[in-house]
C-alpha cells in the first residue's frame, strides 16, 4: 500500500508492461486471450534476471525478501496469493538463500466476478516490488498494467504465454505426500531433526527440503538423506527457533534422468509434550528401571511361548546338588544375557545405521519367525518322543532330551536364549522408558541398560536355582517327567502356531504356504532320520544327509517369507472389533486432522508377535464397557500395527520416549496426552478417559 | 515396492561405524548461538583501536547491530532516523550499542576506521563504538545473517535477545511507523527485569558480506 501510494503521485511513473528497471525486466502475461464472467483467470509474473542475480522465493532463507504485488483491480475482481514454483538453493559465502536466478515465475489467480459484462475488458494493474541480490541487493519495482479482453467463455491460450506458464506449473508441487513426520528426536545427542517422508517411487538422486518458513532449519546446513523401508529419511540441522516455527515447506526431488520435481508435504510434529515433560531418565535410574522391567517381564502374558520351556529347566533340576544348579542358573542367566547383548547389539547398529527399528525387530523379520516356528515344532516333537535328537543339534534344539541323559549346561544357555529371543518382544512396566532412553544413549550405557534388563529376566530363574531353600521345594525327578514333557510338547506346537500366525500377518497366505511346506520338510527328514538311526551306517548316513537337505529347504523357504508382503497392511481402511468397537489404522495425519477437529482420540501400538497387546485387547479394549465410553465421547480409536516395521510408528513411539509395544495414548481434546500403563483392565482405560468421558454411563447425550 | 526392501543390509554396519564416528568427533564442532546461553566470546578493535571482547562489556546490556551502510534495509534505519533514535534512547539508558561490520575486504560495506567514524558522523548516528570485523570472525561466532541482525546481551552476559530490528522485513521507509521495534521491546522487558517475550525473532536484509 505505503509504495503504491508513493508510486501513484510520480506523474513521470507510468503503468507498462513490461518494465525494464536495472536488473530486471518484469513482466505481466495471462495465460488466454481473454477472460469470462465467473471464471478464473490465469495470470503470471515474470522477473527476467540479470545473470548472476537473483530473486527470492517465499522463504528467503538467510538474508533477502520475496517480491511482493499490490493489485489495484476493477470492482469485483479479487486477486489470490503470489504463487513461488521451488527455488534453488544460493549459497552466499557462509549463508544460504532460497531464491531464483535467470527468471522467476509467479502465478496468480484473478476471478472475474460472474456479473462482469461480457466484452468489458478487464484494467488489471500490480505495483510488484522485489529485492534483486548480485554480492549486494537492490530493492526493484514495477507497475505493470494488463489489458484483458473478457468473452462469454475464456479466450484461446496466448501461444507468447505457454512456454512461461508451462515452466511455472512445472516448479509448483506435484501433489502433497500425505504421512510426513517431522521428529524432534528426545534428548538426541545431535539435537538434529529428523524429516522422514513417506516415499514409494524410485530411489531419487538427489532430495532437498526447503522450509517455508524461517527458523525452523538452518538453511545452509547439508540435508544428508536415504531411502530406508519405503521413506525419504532426512536429517536437518534445527535452525533459531525450530520450536517455534510452522513445519511447512516443499521438498525436491531430481530423479536419475534430471527431472525435478516439487512436493507440498503434509507434515505432523510428533515430539509434543511429553518428551519435554518427562525429564530424561539418568543412567543409574534407567539401569534399575531396566532390571525391574525384567522382573516383571517374566509375569507379562509374552513370556507364555517359553514358560512351559522353564517349567522344564526347572524340574530338571530337582535332585541336582546345589552347585550343579547354581552352574545350570548361571548357565540360563548366560543365555539370556548373550542373547540380549546380541539383540541389542544389532538394534543399536541398526539404528545407528538409520533404520527405524526398535525392540522386538527381530521378530518383524518373517525369515526369523519362521526359523522359530521350526525351532518349537521340533522341539515340540522332540519332547513329545517322536524324535530324537542327540550331540550338538540336542544343544542347538534347547536341549530337553527325552532320555534325561543331559542335564548339561548347554541346554540351559539355550533354554535363556529362546527366552530373550521369543519373550522379549514386548515391554513391561517400567522397561518401556528405560527401552526408550537406552536408544538415545551411546553404545556402552545402551548395552549396559539392556544386559540389566535381561538380568532381571534371568533373576528369578537364577534365584530358584541358587537358594537351597527354595530348590528343595523342587519335586524330585521321577518316571512323573515324562508324562510331564510329553505334556510339554503341547505348549511347544502352541507356540509353533501362534508364530505361524503371525508370520500370516506379516506375510500374507504365501509366508503362511512357504513355513507349512518348510515344516513338513523338516518334519520329513527328521522322520527320516529316526528310522535309520538305528540301522546301518550307510543307511545312518543317507538319513543324516536327507534329514540336513530337508532343513536346508525348510531354512530357504523361511528366508523366502521376506519377499512375501502382505496384500494390504492389515485392512487398511479400519475394522471393527467385538462389541462394535471400531479402529482406524494409525497414520500420524488422522491424528493431526482428528485433534485439529477437537476430537479425542485414543491410540494403540500394538504387533501381532506382542502377547501382551493382544491380551489387553481381548481383556479391556474390545469390551462393552470401554466401546460404550469410546462410543460416548465419539473417541477416533487408532491402531498402529508395528508387526511389520513401520519407520512412522517407531517415530511416534519414540515421540513418547519409547522403542517398544505395546503403548496406549489417550488424547483429550486440546490438552496433553496422556500415557496408559502397558497392562490395561476395562475399569483402567475407562479411569483414564475420564473426565474428558465421564464414566457415568446414566448421561446421554444431549 | 515389493522384493526391494533388504532388511539386512551389508552396509549397515558400516553406516553404523561411521555413526559412532560421527558422534565422537561432534563435541568438536563449535555450538550455535542460542538465548539464554552465556553470548558468544569475541575480541575485535574499534574505529580508535580499541580491544572490545566480553570481559570488557561485563555488567552491562549491550546491543550488537550488525550493519554495512550501503545495504538498503539499513538505510532504511538509518535515512528514516530510526536506527539513531535507538541507539540515542539505549545509550541514555546506559546500554553499550556496539555496531558490528562484518563485510570482508572489497565487499560493500567494507570500510576503514575513517570511514566508519565519517559515516557515525554524517549519519548522525550514537554507537558507543563501531566494531571492524573484516574477517568476519565475530559474525560467524554469532551467526550473524542479515544487516541489520540485532543481538541483545545481558548484564550478566547472557544472549537474551536475537533477530531482526523488527517485524516489518521490507526496505521501505514507510512501514517504520507501525512496525514492532524488537530490540525497543528487549530492552524495556529488560529494564523492567522481565524475561524477554520475544527472544528470537527472523532478522531481515541484505546478506551479510562474509
Amino acid at each position: 500500500m505505503p509504495l503504491l501510494l508513493i508510486l501513484l503521485f510520480l506523474p513521470w511513473f507510468a503503468w507498462a508492461n513490461p518494465v525494464t528497471t536495472e536488473h530486471v525486466t518484469a513482466r505481466l502475461l495471462a495465460e488466454r486471450q481473454s477472460a469470462a464472467p465467473g471464471q478464473p483467470a490465469e495470470l503470471l509474473l515474470v522477473l527476467e534476471i540479470r545473470p548472476h542475480w537473483h530473486t527470492y522465493w517465499r522463504n528467503p532463507g538467510d538474508s533477502g525478501e520475496a517480491p511482493r504485488v499490490e493489485w489495484t483491480l476493477p470492482a469485483g475482481v479479487t486477486a489470490g496469493p503470489l504463487g513461488f514454483p521451488y527455488p534453488e538453493l544460493i549459497r552466499v559465502g557462509p549463508l544460504a538463500n532460497y531464491g531464483y536466478s535467470g527468471r522467476a515465475l509467479h502465478p496468480v489467480t484473478i476471478q472475474v466476478p460472474a456479473d462482469w459484462p461480457v466484452g468489458e475488458p478487464l484494467a488489471l494493474r500490480a505495483a510488484a516490488q522485489w529485492l534483486v541480490c548480485e554480492e549486494f541487493c537492490v530493492p526493484e519495482s514495477a507497475l505493470l498494467d494488463l489489458t484483458l479482453p473478457t468473452a462469454a467463455v475464456p479466450g484461446l491460450t496466448d501461444p507468447a504465454s505457454a512456454e512461461p506458464f508451462a515452466a511455472a506449473r512445472a516448479g509448483l508441487p506435484t501433489g502433497t505426500i500425505a504421512g510426513a513426520v517431522l521428529d524432534i528426536p528426545p534428548a538426541a545427542a545431535s539435537g538434529g531433526l529428523r524429516l522422514s517422508v513417506p516415499w514409494t517411487g524410485p530411489r531419487p538422486a538427489e532430495v532437498w527440503y526447503f522450509p517455508g518458513v524461517w527458523g525452523l532449519i538452518d538453511h545452509a546446513a547439508p540435508q544428508p538423506w536415504r531411502e530406508d523401508a519405503g521413506r525419504l529419511l532426512i536429517d536437518l540441522t534445527p535452525g533459531a527457533a525450530s520450536g517455534q516455527a510452522d513445519p511447512d515447506g516443499v521438498l525436491v526431488t531430481r530423479a536419475d534422468d534430471g527431472r525435478m520435481q516439487s512436493f507440498a508435504l503434509s507434515l505432523t510434529v510428533p515430539s509434543v509434550a511429553p518428551t519435554d515433560a518427562a525429564p530424561p531418565l539418568g543412567l543409574a535410574l534407567a539401569l534399575g528401571m531396566a532390571f525391574l522391567g525384567g522382573l516383571i517381564l517374566n509375569l507379562m502374558p509374552c513370556v507364555f511361548p517359553v514358560l512351559a520351556i522353564k517349567a522344564l529347566g526347572l524340574a530338571q533340576q530337582g535332585g541336582l546338588s546345589t552347585a550343579a544348579r547354581v552352574g545350570q542358573g548361571l548357565a540360563y542367566t548366560a543365555g539370556v544375557l548373550v542373547f540380549f547383548g546380541l539383540i541389542a547389539g544389532l538394534l543399536l547398529a541398526l539404528r545407528a545405521g538409520g533404520a527405524a527399528v526398535g525392540w522386538g525387530f527381530q521378530l518383524q523379520y518373517p525369515p526369523v519367525v519362521a526359523g522359530l516356528a521350526y525351532l518349537f515344532l521340533v522341539l515340540g516333537l522332540s519332547l513329545a518322543g517322536a524324535v530324537t535328537l542327540g550331540g550338538r543339534l540336542m544343544g542347538l534344539a534347547g536341549g530337553t532330551l527325552p532320555g534325561g541323559r543331559g542335564h548339561g549346561l548347554a541346554e540351559a544357555f539355550w533354554t535363556g536364549a529362546l527366552a530373550a529371543l521369543v519373550a522379549a518382544p514386548c515391554t513391561a512396566p517400567f522397561m518401556g522408558a528405560a527401552l526408550g532412553y537406552a536408544v538415545t544413549l551411546p553404545w556402552l550405557p545402551a548395552l549396559a541398560i539392556l544386559l540389566s534388563l535381561g538380568l532381571g529376566l534371568a533373576a528369578p530363574f537364577l534365584l530358584v536355582s541358587a537358594v537351597p531353600f527354595l530348590a528343595r521345594r523342587l519335586p524330585r525327578p521321577g518316571a512323573w517327567m515324562d508324562t510331564l514333557k510329553q505334556l510339554l510338547a503341547f505348549p511347544m506346537f502352541a507356540t509353533a502356531a501362534w508364530l505361524i500366525w503371525v508370520l500370516s500377518v506379516q506375510t500374507g497366505p504365501t509366508g503362511v504356504a512357504l513355513v507349512l511346506t518348510g515344516l513338513l520338510m523338516l518334519s520329513f527328514g527328521l522322520w527320516l532320520r529316526e528310522r535309520t538311526a538305528l540301522g546301518a551306517d550307510r543307511r545312518r548316513l543317507a538319513g543324516g544327509a536327507a534329514a540336513l537337505a530337508a532343513l536346508a529347504v525348510a531354512l530357504w523357504l523361511a528366508v523366502l517369507t521376506a519377499h512375501s508382503i502382505p496384500v494390504a497392511p492389515s485392512a487398511a481402511g479400519g475394522s471393527t472389533h467385538a462389541n462394535g468397537l471400531v479402529s482406524e489404522s494409525y497414520t500420524p495425519e488422522r491424528l493431526a486432522a482428528a485433534r485439529a477437529e477437537g476430537r479425542p482420540v485414543f491410540v494403540n501400538m500394538t504387533a501381532a508377535w506382542c502377547i501382551t497387546c493382544l491380551v489387553n485387547e481381548r481383556v479391556a479394549l474390545d469390551t462393552a464397557a470401554v466401546a460404550a465410553a469410546f462410543a460416548r465421547g465419539q473417541v477416533l480409536y487408532l491402531k498402529g500395527d508395528w508387526t511389520n516395521r513401520d519407520a512412522a510408528i517407531t517415530d511416534y513411539l519414540a515421540g513418547f520416549g519409547r522403542n517398544g509395544v505395546p503403548l496406549y495414548v489417550f488424547y483429550p481434546p486440546g490438552e496433553a496426552p496422556r500415557v496408559l500403563p502397558q497392562i490395561l483392565t476395562p475399569a483402567s482405560v475407562v479411569a483414564a478417559l475420564s473426565p474428558t468421558i465421564p464414566p457415568n454411563q446414566s448421561q446421554p447425550e444431549e | 515396492m515389493r522384493a526391494s526392501r533388504p532388511i539386512f543390509t551389508i552396509k549397515t554396519p558400516w553406516l553404523a561405524v561411521l555413526a559412532l564416528a560421527a558422534v565422537l568427533v561432534a563435541p568438536a564442532v563449535s555450538a550455535k548461538p542460542e538465548v539464554g546461553q552465556p553470548a558468544p566470546a569475541f575480541s575485535v578493535t574499534d574505529t580508535a583501536g580499541k580491544t572490545w571482547d566480553l570481559p570488557a562489556v561485563a555488567g552491562k546490556t549491550v546491543v550488537l547491530e550488525w550493519t554495512n551502510h550501503d545495504c538498503p534495509y539499513v538505510r532504511k534505519h538509518y535515512d528514516s532516523g530510526n536506527m539513531q533514535a535507538l541507539q540515542k534512547e539505549a545509550t541514555g539508558q546506559g546500554v553499550l550499542w556496539l555496531s558490528v561490520i562484518s563485510s570482508a575486504p572489497g565487499k560493500q560495506g567494507n570500510v576503514s576506521p575513517a570511514e566508519a567514524d565519517g559515516l557515525t558522523k554524517t549519519r548522525d548516528a550514537a554507537p558507543s563504538a563501531v566494531l571492524l570485523d573484516p574477517t568476519g570472525t565475530m559474525g560467524q561466532a554469532y551467526g550473524a545473517q542479515t544487516t541489520p541482525h540485532m543481538y541483545v546481551i545481558d548484564a550478566t552476559g547472557t544472549l537474551v535477545y536475537m533477530g531482526g530490528i523488527d517485524d516489518r522485513p521490507t526496505s521501505s521507509q514507510t512501514d517504520i511507523p507501525g512496525a514492532k521495534n524488537h530490540v525497543r521491546a528487549a530492552l524495556a522487558d529488560l529494564a523492567a527485569g522481565k524475561p524477554v517475550a520475544a527472544a528470537v525473532t527472523r532478522p531481515y536484509g541484505c546478506s551479510v558480506k562474509y
